[in-house]
């Protein structure tokens, strides 16, 4: 038995292979154990930066097509359809009829299977866009709270912080003045999410730590769709017209969610304060 | 090996529309990897449709409700390992594979000394951009390749990649730690030959 987690261990807590067990006393080495802490965050960033790389090939729109062919060919000979080719009875202009409208009905079926088809594959990427978007931000806290870099920017006062983006993020954002009990800005990082400049800022709620990253909107990504935890923390977020944010914590959601409306309420001019 | 989606195969298996149903959207999936593990298009093309005749043919003998992901990604594999690149890699890989399983948490410990903890390796991957990457992850070879592919870029379990690769889970968890030392090491290499070249 070693002073650290094993190689193997590590691996496993990085691919989400733990048991409970494992899982719970790998936690309580790595909250003592900077070494181990650090090298599971590397584990961490190498594994979803191997899932980003890897993705490289997409097939031609020709061999999908050509191999969407061979299964519906398949599917023409189907026992149905060779019903349909067998020697013709007398009621022939009967079964002839059937097989037109079979066909025409199968032909309703396909095209409705491709948009239906192309409707969950577009769903399931955006999907897969969410959960990519909540990993990247659950490693760069996780990175934040190891210490292993000193904050960029350390203030708790907002009219330092926010002037420190001027020129470093093609966007603007606003610090919200007051914040709920307990809460307090600790300072702030230029980082990168999905190869695009964010603000990440860091709140202290009690002794807990919050990331709020906050980035230019990109697409149509909906904060409601983002999931909702992530390796016992929580994340939540809101759109408006120009930015995304999200936050990811392990403080009670409750008392995040009071940090992360009055972020919003500070860019949307709301003047409803916070709770 | 019994294997859980085999069993004697149907008169009347399921329908083949459920195959489109199942194979087309991995379709993306397994072309990459055959791209990935052949390194050209034409191979890699061969080897996805290829794999969806023999899928084909065999659909009636897949049980409804066991794991299609994994079913086809072992038919991908096994037809990949008697390609013409499949056969090659095989001629020029050797792997000293097989770590023990202990009948405990997967293999074998890897000696400590293998992980380096104090490297600033987080700043490293931090700064190394997705072509860097990639050009570490070309210079595995397929058995670790394969395995990273499935387990990060398919989010598939360990359990689901010892069934798709037909090794025992503790080899699963033994080349992925290797995997990840090497990709580690390739990108260590790339760094500091970037750095003399610098100087």
């Amino acid at each position: 038995m070693t002073d650290h987690l094993s190689n193997a261990i590590l691996n496993a807590l990085a691919d989400g292979e733990l048991t409970a067990d494992q899982q719970a006393s790998a936690n309580q080495h790595l909250a003592e154990c900077p070494a181990c802490t650090s090298y599971a965050l590397h584990q961490s960033l190498l594994k979803s930066a191997t899932a980003k790389a890897g993705l490289r090939y997409a097939p031609s729109p020709q061999l999908h097509e050509r191999l969407a062919s061979l299964a519906s060919k398949t599917n023409s000979e189907s026992p149905a359809t060779c019903l349909l080719d067998a020697p013709r009875s007398p009621s022939r202009s009967v079964w002839g009829s059937l097989g037109w409208a079979t066909a025409a009905v199968l032909l309703l079926v396909s095209v409705s299977m491709i948009l239906v088809q192309r409707g969950t594959q577009k769903d399931e990427r955006a999907s897969a866009e969410d959960a990519a978007l909540v990993t990247e931000v659950f490693d760069q806290h996780i990175a934040t709270l190891a210490g292993s870099q000193p904050l960029q920017v350390i203030s708790t006062d907002r009219h330092t912080v926010k002037p420190w983006f001027q020129g470093k993020i093609p966007f603007s954002f606003n610090l919200p003045q007051g914040l709920p009990s307990d809460t307090a800005l600790v300072g702030a990082n230029l980082t990168y999410l999905g190869s695009q400049p964010v603000a990440q800022l860091l709140y202290s709620i009690g002794k807990h730590r919050v990331s709020v990253f906050l980035r230019q909107r990109a697409g149509k990504t909906e904060a409601n769709k983002w999931p909702a935890e992530r390796s016992g923390f929580h994340v939540m977020g809101f759109n408006t017209d120009d930015l995304d944010a999200i936050a990811i914590s392990d403080v009670d959601p409750v008392r995040m969610a009071e940090l992360v409306d009055a972020i919003k309420y500070a860019q949307t001019g709301d003047q409803k304060q916070p709770r | 090996m019994r294997l859980p989606w085999k069993k004697q195969a149907r008169e009347a298996g399921p329908q083949t529309s459920e195959f489109e149903r199942l194979a087309l959207p991995l379709l993306p999936s397994l072309y990459n990897i055959a791209f990935w593990l052949s390194r050209n298009e034409t191979d890699a093309e061969d080897l996805v449709q290829e794999t969806f005749l023999k899928a084909l043919r065999g659909f009636a003998s897949f049980e409804p409700g066991s794991n299609f992901k994994a079913w086809i990604f072992r038919i991908l594999r096994n037809t990949y390992l008697t390609s013409r690149s499949g056969l090659a890699a095989r001629r020029t890989v050797a792997l000293e594979d097989e770590l023990n399983e202990n009948g405990e948490f997967g293999p074998a410990q890897l000696p400590e000394a293998a992980i380096e903890r104090q490297t600033p390796e987080t700043n490293l991957l931090l700064m190394a951009d997705r072509s860097s990457l990639q050009a570490a992850m070309e210079t595995l070879p397929p058995p670790l390749l394969e395995v990273v592919l499935l387990c990060d870029v398919e989010e598939m379990k360990y359990r689901e990649i010892s069934t798709a690769l037909e090794i025992p889970i503790g080899t699963v968890m033994s080349r992925i730690a290797r995997a990840r030392t090497a990709l580690r090491a390739a990108l260590a290499a790339q760094q500091s030959s970037s750095r003399e070249v610098r100087v």
